[in-house]
This record gives structure tokens, C-alpha cells and sequence, in this order.
């Protein structure tokens, strides 16, 4: 196993966040080195989902702290995590529904943009609407070269969305609406990325699809953190595995080896691995 | 000091009378998550039914209360099965906009029938008053107290303990959970707008009452205050409106004692941004909620804009390029120019109602401030007029966005909300900062347009000013949309978490849509100033702002090409329905339903 | 003039905006058509009720003037424009009056906003634009085809204060008005009139037109121990604040401009406004002929309904719009001109109308000092209340 010597590259310490009288997060110590693939199971509202937030800005904790290549990044906003080099996937697949495929992906690049964004204090904004207006040749040379990396990334899932590419995403398919927020992720050349239930509403085939190319991302060296119900892709891609129930880790390790802890057994007979939305989580 | 007291009663009396209003609107929020903007017409229709009945019928109170609460309840039922219902699957601005138009139609008809005139509508109480503080009181405040704190603790009462009431907050809770539980939908809404409704129009017969005066002028007032007092008390929360409600009464009061009366309703709107920007949830939300469930994909219609060839455009563009050359009559030049000037503020507001995703209910203020500032720096300091005129734009561009910064952090109906305040605060202050805006007097004699020192004032020079301004524009607004910018912003408006999750700050690109649009309509604004030479705080008004948002869905939301088309078609088709003289409002109103109906993406489709 | 009959000719002035100005103007010079007029004004909106009440003054006046063979024969017939008092809306009214050449002269609007908006293009297309509710005092200086009969308030203001202040003597006074341009220059007036009458005024207080409680209002005016209350309100505010001063306990003296002066200000007043005073420029039991011809009228033709001021000011308009046309004829140029000629023509308002060319208002309104009485207005018999 491809574990790093060097510190993690995301770290999180006691993190916790409560709603009203339930705690959905309950002080979870999590360590992904580069390049590795942890995945976090677990029944229906055991808090994954908010986990997922807290580490990306979206959510704020209560206690405990994350921090990324070293850096404490507890609190920080989604924007400044994204420009950090943090990309996520939704579990709800959150396309922006009246954008074309090649502007979903476009916005997963938007941190990337540089001769449009000049970073200078006070007036920057300023600047980028005159240069979004003016257009100079700079602005026109990235936005081209990015639209050719969006077709790059739009390949890798075959024909399913290249056709398409100039189509509203609404007007998608279920499983190309989350093909389409995955290409949306690699468009920002993440360095971490979460995967929310990638496979949700997929059928076998797409399944496959889906987990191949998940592996094929492994492979490139890309460091992955991935929620999935789908126990037998969990198994076959993941370095080690996270089990959550009721907000708290209750086992972490290599698959098999989880796999038969009691605890976890327990965890899902007692609660059911059911597929109806738990309302905690979908509200997440 | 004794009139303290005398303040407080004050304000607890007329919070009372806000209260009425507000439960009615809490209750429909909670379960339908809509501002319902026809609540304060179904007070109106209640007032005059109350007035036939008493006037007329000489009933006795109780009887005309239960004709009144009964008639009105109707008249909720039928805005629910047919205005209502046929939206439930569609976006979430179309109720909304539907309650509009049902009220404008609600006020005409009730307009129609019984003329604008005000009437005395006598109350059924005997006239007894009672000494407090230094005033009095009567025994109509005193019912209209009982009657605004028995609903809100009936429907406490019905909402937690009864099945039907289980059903609406289940409803209120999650529609699709609650129906696949077997939650009769359909039904609970019905209860809700029927309530709702019978306790809207017995407050207006009752208000109608302790004023001993009605007029269709009442409902849209009834309607704002009631919607600052639901919001401060917490949207959907029905003790809570009458809570939100006395605060706000007290708020006003003391404001007058303090400042004067002029004052008053800067405080109450105050009230309601300081609240929204502080508790968006309302002063009685728990404190840290869950984050909402986005609105992904359910804001905005989903649509593909209709395309129109590039040579078509440029053919409709010459025609009106050259058509002062044709022989067409100087009004309907004249009608155009109306038309260009509400296409640059409905290009502003299309640009972050539509592209943004932030639908504003007090775009006037924009106009406002470009034409108080181009005609000041032309009066005052001079200025040439074609530079007094950019002026505007840039402050409105600059001010504008300043002012409407703390309804970023809103979403959906809040930032309508939100706007609304905002640009009542903006005429508010405009009244009162008479040093600069010469106050009620307002501002007369400004210049007229003129350009490298021609003054243009015949039909066609600003005819061909304001269409090539306008153009300009439009061309401007829609190079913006074809860049990063465009993209931005739309993925804005479509999900803003997932945006926020992509690096789009949403301040940064929030300030960048309302600095170009408050531009735009500050130029639009500033050219009015100078077209009619004389300006005041009234000159720009919430219909202004009301009859842009119009413009924008018809045209299509984000729609460049919509919104000039828009503007065209409602300036135009008012002046062609003048053979229909009164009739025309109400044609209006049902215009705008139907579009809500049957075409919810407008004419030409969102972009 | 009926429903249909002003159908009919909104439809004509159509017809006659897409035959657009070609059409001479001579054509009509010895034709049998009416002779028109333009009234811009609301009939929806927030003001509608104002536009209502002009046209039952228009049309007593109308049915007058044709009762005495027309104008030279002919017919007088206006051509009413709902204009919402929305400046957009007058300006465009604006032009399709000046670009039909059947309109002589055009009459309103109603608010300063849209009256004042459309006075250059009034003034540039050479139409008389005569404003006859028209108090703010710019409006006249839009241009020498900006003529109007409403009572300025530096004339109507010093004869309030007179009467507040030397007839029924008050000494400190609270000033209770509209916050518009018209209720704030009739304040200025007022207060300067009232204070060289030696009176002090101790508050003032400027409301807005949707406003309806004034309880708290009322407490900042009773803090301030007047011994008067001047409205400068409309009917259906000054009700409202007269009912609600006794609700609060104030019991001094109220005295309200003429604005107030309408059977609806006793209808929505009731007891409350017993013993209010009121200057105002005529009175129904005023002797002159053109005023008991006025109310005889009135009543007869809308079913004994008493008139109030805005009758009045459209009924003297439309009567002084027929002087005008009876002497200019028809050329728009020859109308404004009339202005200058026309002299004594009978008015409700002013006895005899005459203007005065510098500042194109007419000067010297009459004044009645009245009281309500047991439910009606009558002439204050100088017993103090």
C-alpha cells in the first residue's frame, strides 16, 4: 500500500458538528496520504455527507479542525478551498441545469483562470469585468486552450458526452448529469477530490464504467476520498476504508478487513442498508 | 415621561392592525414557501364586501363578520384552484409573479366596481373609548387585538394538535415526503389559502372600520407592511408574524417620537434589512439550521432560448434605425423612446434577475439615483449633460451596488424581499435628504439632452439618442454574457453552492452584475431626467420596478434580446389598450397570468 | 358626455395619430366636428379617484356651454387620456396630443410629476398645457405655453394663516402636512404668512400620501402644547387625522386648508370633524350666480351628490377652456395668445378669472371662512368654538 512518509495530505483532527440535539459529526480523525483512495461507508444519515462539507467549506464545524498539506483550513471558506486545489462531486448531482456540458466544465476550471482574473488588490474585480468586456488576445488564448482540455476531459467518458456537449445539462440523463460533475471536478487539476456517491442511480454497466474510471484516476496519482454504497467497487479501489455509523468512525482498515469487523455488521443490520434518503443527510 | 407610554400603546395599536395582515401571509408561507402579494387585495376585497353588508344590508357585526371571513375565503379558494394550483410543478418565481397579477386583477375589479373614490365604512361597535396613558382606546381595538391573537393562537393550536394540521406542516416540511405518506396535498392548500383568506378579509373589513375609510389604494400598503412584519417575525412562523408584527408598530412609533414623522417608514424598512441581513430566518428562528436544501435547476425555468438569425436581428434593428425617416407619427416615436429608456432597465434587471439568479423588486432605486445625479452635477456643478448622464450611471453603478450588497447573502424570495426594502429606502431617503434632492419640491428646470453641445430635443434626435444608447448596451450586456463573466454568473443563479464549491465568490460576481446593470439603468435614468426636466421622489416608484420584473419574464430571464422585445411589447400594448381606458390595468393583470401560466420561461426563453 | 361617445373619439384621435401630422389643419377650421381638447389625467392607478371627479366637472361644464349654442356654433368635446399620473405615461399622451391636430389645448395633469415631465414637449410642440391643479410653483415657468387656474399657495397659505390666526386667534400652532410638493410649499406659506401674523409655530409634520395612523403623530403635536392644528391635508387624510387627534386626547382647534373641503370629508369624519374650519374658495350657501349655478348643476345632473374642490377646479377650467377657445379659435399659436386676452370669466374659484400674463396664474381666489356644523359646512359666524 501506497502510504505516504511524508505528512498527510489531508489531515482531519476531532471533528464535529452537531444539528440541534443530534450530532451528525462526532470527533473524526481522518489522515489521506497523496495518491491514496480511502473510502468512508456507512449506513443512511451516519454522516458522511456533512463530513464531506465540513472538509470542503461548505458546512462549519463545531470542534475539532482539517487541515490540507499542512496548513490548518478549518472555517476557510468553499471558494478559497476550491482555489486550494479542492474538488468535490454532490451526492444530489448539482449541475448547473441551464449551463451547456462544455460551461458546466468550463466553471469546474474557473480557478484556473488567470489572464482574465488579474490578481490585484481592491480593483481586480474591476479588471476582470474590463477584460471579460475587451477581450485581448491573452484572455481569447486561455479560454480556446480551455476548451480544448474540456474536450480532452470530456473523452474520457467515451461518447456519452462529447455529443452533447453543447446541450443544456438539464436535458442530461441522470448518469451523464454525474459524469458531468466528475469531468467538472478534473477540470479544476485537483489535488484532492471527494466523490459523493458517484454510482447513485446507475445501472450495472455504468457501474463498471464509473469504477474503471475511478481506478484509471488512482492511477494517475490523483488522491481520492469517495462515499459509496456500492460495497464491491469499495472494495476493489480502496486503500483503506472508513466506517461510519451515527456520526462517529466505528472502524477503519483495509476492506476485508472491516468488512468482517462485528461492529460494522451490527451497524448495518441494526440500522438497514436502505435506499430511502435519510432526511439529515439529503439536507446536507 | 407619560407620552412614552402614549407611544407604546400607539405602536402596539397599529402593530395589531399589521398583524392581521401578517398571520394570513405566515400561514401561507409555511406551508407553500410564497410571499403571497395578493394577501393585502383579498383585505381589500373584505373591506368592501363588509361595506356592501353594512352600508347596504345592515347587518349586524357578527353576521357581516361571518359574510365577510366566508366571501373572502372564497375568493382564496378560487386564487388557489385555478392561480395557484397549475404552478405547483412549475418554477418557483411563477406563484410569485402569479400573486401579482392576481392582485392587480383583485384591485381593478374591486376599482371597477365600486370607483376609486374612498368610502366611510361605520363601525358596528358601540362608541365607547377608554382612557390609557394620554389617549383613548375603543372596543374595535380591543376586538381587532382578540381577533389577530386568537387566529395566531387557533392556528397554533390546529397546526400542532389536529390531523389536518399535521398535514400542513408535513406539507410544509417536505411536499414529496408528505405526499407519499398520503398527505392529500391538494387539500391541505385549500384549508390554508381558505384561512389565509377569511382572516385577510376580515381584517380588512375591520381595519376599514377603526379608519372609517376604505379605498383601493389600501391594499398594496396592507400588503408591504404586512410582508416587513412576517419576514422580521420569522417567514412562515404564525406567532411569530404577530410578534414581528408589534415590533414593527413600535418601531414605527418610536421612530416618529424620535425623528418625526417623515421618518416612519424608513424605520420600518430598516427594520426589515437590518433583520434579513442579521436573522435571514426571522428574530424567532432557532438559531443554526442545517444548510437549506439548494434550489438546483428549480429558480429558473429549464429552456432553450429561442435563436433568432443574426440577419433577422439586424433587419429588426435597421427598421427601427431608419424609422424616424419613415412617416410615423411623433407619439409613436415618442412611445418608443419610453420603450428604449425601459429597455436599459430591464437589461439591468435582466442581467441579475435572470443571469444572476437575484430578482429585484426595487430596480427603480437605480433609476432613481442616475437621474438625482445627473441632474444635480448638470444643475449644481454644470456638468455637460452627456457627461452628467455617465455620471449617473457610474454612481448608481457605484451606490447602487453598495445599497443592495446586504441581500448577497439572501436567497430566492428573501432577496426580492430584501430589494423591495432597499428601494423604498432609497425613495425614503430622497424625500428626506432635502439639502441635496431639495426634498417633496424635487428637482425642476434640468436641461435637456445635448450632446457635444447640440441639445437634442426634437422626438427624433432622442429618438435616435436613446435607441443607439440602448443599443450600445445591449450589445455590451450581451458580449459580457458570452464571456467568463456570463458563464459565472449563470452557474450562479443555477446552484450557488456548487458554484461556491467551484471558486465563484459570490459577493465578487454579485457586485460585478449590479455595477453593470446599475449602470445601465442609471443611464436610463439619467436620460429621463433630463427628457422630462423635472424629477421627484415619486417619479420612480415600486411599479416602475414591478412593470421591469414584468418586462424580464416576458422577454425571457437573462434574455438580452428578450428584454428590449419585452419593453417594446409593454410599453406598447398599455398604449394600445388606451381604447380600454379603466379596463387596462386589469388586462394587464391577466396578461401577466397567463404568461406565468402557460409560458413561465417568456417570450424568447431564459438564457 | 357618455362612456361610448369618449370611446368613439380615443378611437378617432387613433385613427388620427397613424394619418400622423399630414393631415392640414385648416380641414377642420369650418367642419361640424367638435372642437377638442385634451385632458391627461388618472383614471387608474393611485389618483384615480381625482380623474373621476374632473370629469363630472368637465361634463357639467360641457353641457353647459352647449346648452348656450357651443362655441360659435360649435361643439366642445374632450378627449380624456389615462396617463396613471406616471410620467412616462404623460409624456407619451403628450405627444399624441401635439401630433394631432384636432387637440386646441391640453388640459391636466394631475400630479407635478406628470405634469411637469411632459412641459417640454408641450412646449416645444406649441400646445397650450393648462394645469389646473397644477400648485407646484415651477410649473408655469416650463415655458410660455404653461398656463394654469390653480390657486398659487403663496395667494391661498396667507389667508389660512389669517384665518387661524387673527380671526380665530390661535398663537401656537402645529402644522400637520402632506409631504409632497404641493403640501410643502403650502407649509412654507403658511408658516412664513402665520408667523408675520405673530403666531409661533411650534411643529411641523410632513406625511406621506399612503399614510393612515397617526396616533403617534399626534402625541409629538400634543408634546408640543399647541393651542391649533393646521392640516394641509386631502379629505380622506385630514378625516383620518382629525378622528384620530381626538383618539389621542387633543382637543384644540383644527383648521384645515381648502383641499379638505368635500361631503366626503364629513363622510369619513363623522363626528370628528365637527367644528373643524376650513378656508375654502367657495361655499354652497354663497350667494354669487356662478356658484349656486354650479352646485344647482352639479346636483341636478349627478343625482343630488354635492360637489367638492375638484369639481370645481374642472368645471372652472372647462369653463375657462371655452373662453380661451371662443377667442383664439382654433390655431393652437392664437390660444396661448388668448390666454393673455381673455378677461372676468365668471369662476367658482375666483369670482372673475383673469390671468395674469407674467406669471400665467390667476391671482386673487376667493375666500370663505367656514365651520362644520352638526354634519354639514357653513359659514363661520365668528363665535369662537
Amino acid at each position: 500500500m501506497a502510504i505516504a512518509h511524508a505528512a498527510p495530505l489531508l489531515s482531519v483532527r476531532g471533528l464535529t458538528r452537531r444539528f440541534g440535539g443530534l450530532t451528525a459529526v462526532d470527533a473524526i480523525d481522518l489522515d489521506l496520504a497523496k495518491g491514496e483512495l480511502v473510502s468512508i461507508i456507512g449506513p443512511n444519515g451516519a454522516g458522511k455527507t456533512t463530513l464531506f462539507n465540513l472538509v470542503t467549506g461548505l458546512d462549519r464545524p463545531d470542534a475539532g479542525n482539517v487541515s490540507f498539506e499542512g496548513q490548518d483550513v478549518t472555517g476557510l471558506s468553499p471558494e478559497t478551498l476550491a482555489a486550494e486545489g479542492i474538488a468535490r462531486t454532490f451526492q444530489l448531482g448539482r449541475v448547473f441545469g441551464n449551463l451547456s456540458v462544455m460551461d458546466n466544465v468550463l466553471i469546474g476550471a474557473h480557478t484556473r483562470l488567470r489572464a482574465v482574473k488579474p490578481a490585484v488588490p481592491l480593483i481586480g474585480p474591476l479588471l476582470e469585468l474590463g477584460l471579460a468586456l475587451l477581450r485581448p488576445a491573452s484572455v481569447k488564448v486561455e479560454e480556446e486552450q480551455l476548451r480544448k482540455e474540456v474536450k480532452v476531459i470530456l473523452s474520457r467518458f467515451g461518447e456519452r458526452l462529447l455529443p452533447r456537449i453543447d446541450q443544456p445539462a438539464y436535458s442530461l440523463s441522470y448518469a451523464n448529469r454525474r459524469r458531468v460533475e466528475i469531468a467538472r471536478a478534473l477540470a479544476l487539476k485537483p489535488r484532492l477530490l471527494l466523490l459523493d456517491e458517484p454510482t447513485a442511480g446507475m445501472n450495472p454497466t455504468e457501474t463498471a464504467e464509473m469504477q474503471a474510471l475511478v481506478a484509471e484516476l488512482k492511477a494517475e496519482g490523483l488522491t481520492i476520498l469517495l462515499i459509496e454504497h456500492k460495497l464491491e467497487m469499495v472494495m476493489r479501489l480502496s486503500d483503506r476504508v472508513i466506517v461510519m455509523d451515527e456520526g462517529k468512525k466505528i472502524a477503519e482498515g483495509a476492506g476485508e478487513q472491516v468488512r468482517t469487523d462485528p461492529k460494522v455488521i451490527e451497524a448495518y443490520l441494526g440500522h438497514g442498508l436502505s435506499d430511502a434518503a435519510d432526511q439529515q443527510e439529503s439536507a446536507a | 415621561m407619560s407620552s412614552w407610554l402614549d407611544y407604546t400603546i400607539n405602536g402596539l395599536i397599529v402593530g395589531n392592525v399589521y398583524a392581521l395582515v401578517a398571520v394570513g401571509l405566515a400561514l401561507i408561507f409555511g406551508v407553500s414557501r410564497l410571499i403571497n402579494f395578493a394577501q393585502g387585495s383579498i383585505y381589500l376585497v373584505g373591506a368592501y364586501i363588509g361595506w356592501v353588508a353594512v352600508v347596504q344590508l345592515h347587518t349586524p357585526l357578527p353576521l357581516t363578520i361571518i359574510v365577510v371571513a366566508v366571501a373572502a375565503a372564497l375568493v382564496g379558494l378560487i386564487i388557489e384552484r385555478f392561480g395557484l394550483r397549475p404552478l405547483q410543478n412549475s418554477v418557483r418565481i411563477a406563484p410569485l409573479l402569479a400573486t401579482i397579477g392576481i392582485s392587480f386583477v383583485l384591485d381593478q375589479l374591486v376599482m371597477l366596481t365600486f370607483s376609486p373614490n374612498p368610502r366611510a365604512l361605520p363601525s358596528q361597535l358601540p362608541d365607547v373609548r377608554f382612557q390609557i396613558g394620554g389617549g383613548t382606546i375603543e372596543p374595535l381595538d380591543l376586538l381587532i387585538a382578540g381577533v389577530g391573537l386568537t387566529s395566531a393562537l387557533l392556528l397554533f393550536v390546529f397546526l400542532r394538535y389536529t390531523k389536518l394540521g399535521w398535514a400542513v406542516r408535513a406539507t410544509a416540511q417536505d411536499r414529496d415526503a408528505a405526499m407519499q405518506m398520503g398527505v392529500d396535498v391538494n387539500r391541505v392548500n385549500q384549508a390554508v389559502f381558505g384561512i389565509a383568506a377569511a382572516l385577510g378579509g376580515v381584517s380588512g373589513l375591520l381595519v376599514g372600520m377603526y379608519y372609517n375609510q376604505i379605498d383601493t389604494a389600501m391594499s398594496l400598503q396592507a400588503t408591504l407592511k404586512g410582508v416587513v412584519a412576517e419576514v422580521v417575525g420569522g417567514a412562515g412562523n404564525v406567532p411569530g408574524a404577530v410578534i414581528g408584527s408589534l415590533l414593527l408598530g413600535l418601531v414605527e412609533s418610536y421612530g416618529v417620537a424620535a425623528f418625526g414623522t417623515s421618518y416612519r417608514n424608513l424605520f420600518a424598512f430598516l427594520l426589515l434589512v437590518v433583520v434579513l441581513v442579521l436573522r435571514p430566518n426571522g428574530l424567532f428562528a432557532s438559531a443554526r439550521q442545517a444548510p437549506p436544501e439548494p434550489l438546483t435547476g428549480t429558480f429558473i425555468a429549464p429552456s432553450r432560448p429561442v435563436r433568432i438569425p443574426r440577419w433577422a436581428l439586424l433587419v429588426v434593428l435597421g427598421v427601427f434605425a431608419i424609422l424616424p425617416l419613415l412617416p410615423v407619427s411623433l407619439y409613436v416615436l415618442q412611445t418608443l423612446i419610453n420603450a428604449w429608456l425601459l429597455g436599459m432597465l430591464a437589461l439591468s434587471l435582466t442581467l441579475v434577475a435572470g443571469t444572476i439568479g437575484q430578482v429585484s423588486l426595487g430596480h427603480a432605486a437605480l433609476l432613481a439615483i442616475g437621474a438625482y445625479t445627473s441632474a444635480l452635477l448638470s444643475l449644481t456643478f454644470s456638468v455637460p449633460v452627456g457627461f452628467a448622464i455617465i455620471g449617473g450611471g457610474l454612481m448608481s453603478a457605484a451606490l447602487g451596488t453598495a445599497l443592495i450588497s446586504p441581500s448577497f447573502r439572501l436567497r430566492g424570495h428573501y432577496v426580492s424581499i430584501a430589494t423591495l426594502a432597499i428601494g423604498e429606502i432609497v425613495s425614503l431617503v430622497i424625500l428626506n435628504w432635502e439639502g441635496v434632492t431639495r426634498g417633496p419640491i424635487g428637482v425642476s428646470g434640468i436641461p435637456p439632452l445635448s450632446l457635444f453641445g447640440y441639445e437634442l430635443i426634437s422626438p427624433t434626435s432622442i429618438y435616435w439618442f436613446s435607441f443607439v444608447v440602448m443599443v450600445v448596451l445591449a450589445l455590451l450586456q450581451a458580449r459580457l454574457l458570452g464571456s467568463h463573466l456570463g458563464r459565472s454568473f449563470r452557474a450562479i443563479r443555477d446552484d450557488d453552492v456548487a458554484a461556491r464549491a467551484y471558486g465563484l465568490s459570490l459577493n465578487r460576481y454579485k457586485s460585478l452584475a449590479f455595477i453593470f446593470g446599475g449602470f445601465a439603468a442609471g443611464i436610463s435614468g439619467g436620460i429621463a431626467a433630463h427628457l422630462y426636466s423635472y424629477i421627484n421622489h415619486e417619479t420612480f416608484n415600486t411599479q416602475q420596478s414591478i412593470l421591469a420584473l414584468t418586462v424580464v419574464i416576458l422577454g425571457g430571464l437573462g434574455n438580452v434580446v428578450g428584454a428590449v422585445v419585452g419593453s417594446v411589447a409593454l410599453v406598447g400594448l398599455p398604449e394600445v389598450f388606451r381604447i380600454a381606458a379603466e379596463y387596462r390595468i386589469l388586462i394587464y393583470g391577466i396578461v401577466l397570468l397567463l404568461l406565468v401560466r402557460f409560458r413561465p420561461q417568456g417570450l424568447l426563453g431564459t438564457i | 358626455m357618455s362612456n361610448i361617445d369618449r370611446r368613439t373619439l380615443v378611437k378617432g384621435s387613433l385613427a388620427a395619430m397613424t394619418a400622423g401630422a399630414a393631415m392640414s389643419r385648416g380641414a377642420f377650421a369650418q367642419s361640424s366636428e367638435p372642437i377638442l381638447l385634451g385632458v391627461s389625467g388618472p383614471l387608474t392607478g393611485p389618483n384615480a379617484q381625482y380623474g373621476t371627479q374632473w370629469k363630472q366637472g368637465f361634463d357639467l361644464a360641457l353641457d353647459e356651454i352647449l346648452a348656450a349654442g357651443g362655441i360659435n356654433g360649435r361643439k366642445l368635446a374632450y378627449s380624456f387620456e389615462d396617463s396613471q399620473s406616471d410620467p412616462r405615461q404623460s409624456v407619451a399622451i403628450a405627444q399624441k396630443f401635439v401630433s394631432d391636430p384636432r387637440i386646441v389645448m391640453e388640459l391636466g395633469d394631475f400630479s407635478s410629476t406628470a405634469s411637469m415631465a411632459a412641459s417640454p414637449i408641450y412646449q416645444r410642440g406649441g400646445l397650450v398645457q393648462f394645469g389646473f391643479t397644477n400648485s407646484h410653483p415651477d410649473f408655469t415657468k416650463g415655458g410660455d405655453f404653461m398656463w394654469s387656474t390653480s390657486v398659487s399657495q403663496a395667494d391661498e397659505q396667507p389667508l389660512l394663516a389669517q384665518y387661524a390666526v387673527r380671526r380665530l386667534g390661535l398663537k401656537k400652532l402645529a402644522v400637520l402636512h402632506l409631504n409632497t410638493d404641493w403640501g410643502r410649499t403650502s407649509r412654507d406659506y403658511f408658516v412664513k404668512a402665520a408667523k408675520e401674523y405673530g403666531a409661533e409655530v411650534a411643529v411641523t409634520e410632513g406625511y406621506i400620501a399612503e399614510e393612515r395612523d397617526f396616533r403617534s403623530t399626534l402625541v409629538r403635536v400634543r408634546d408640543a402644547n399647541p393651542d391649533g392644528l393646521i392640516l394641509v391635508s386631502y379629505y380622506s387624510d385630514g378625516a383620518l387625522i382629525a378622528r384620530q387627534a381626538r383618539q389621542v386626547g387633543l382637543k384644540q382647534t383644527i383648521c384645515a386648508a381648502s383641499s379638505v373641503y368635500s361631503p366626503k370629508f364629513l363622510e369619513l369624519g363623522g363626528d370628528a370633524v365637527e367644528e373643524v374650519h376650513l378656508g375654502t374658495r367657495y361655499f354652497p350657501e354663497d350667494p354669487r350666480p356662478e356658484v349656486q349655478k354650479f352646485i344647482a348643476g352639479f346636483k341636478k345632473k349627478y343625482n343630488g351628490q354635492e360637489p367638492d374642490a375638484f369639481n370645481a377646479y374642472s368645471y372652472d377650467a372647462m369653463n375657462m377652456a371655452a373662453a380661451i377657445v371662443k377667442i383664439g379659435g382654433t390655431d393652437r399659436r392664437a390660444i396661448r395668445d388668448a390666454f393673455t386676452k381673455v378677461k372676468d370669466v365668471p369662476s367658482v374659484i375666483f369670482g372673475k378669472a383673469t390671468f395674469d400674463v407674467e406669471s400665467r396664474r390667476v391671482k386673487g381666489a376667493m375666500n370663505a371662512e367656514l365651520v362644520v356644523r352638526k354634519g354639514q359646512f357653513a359659514l363661520w359666524d365668528g363665535k369662537p368654538t
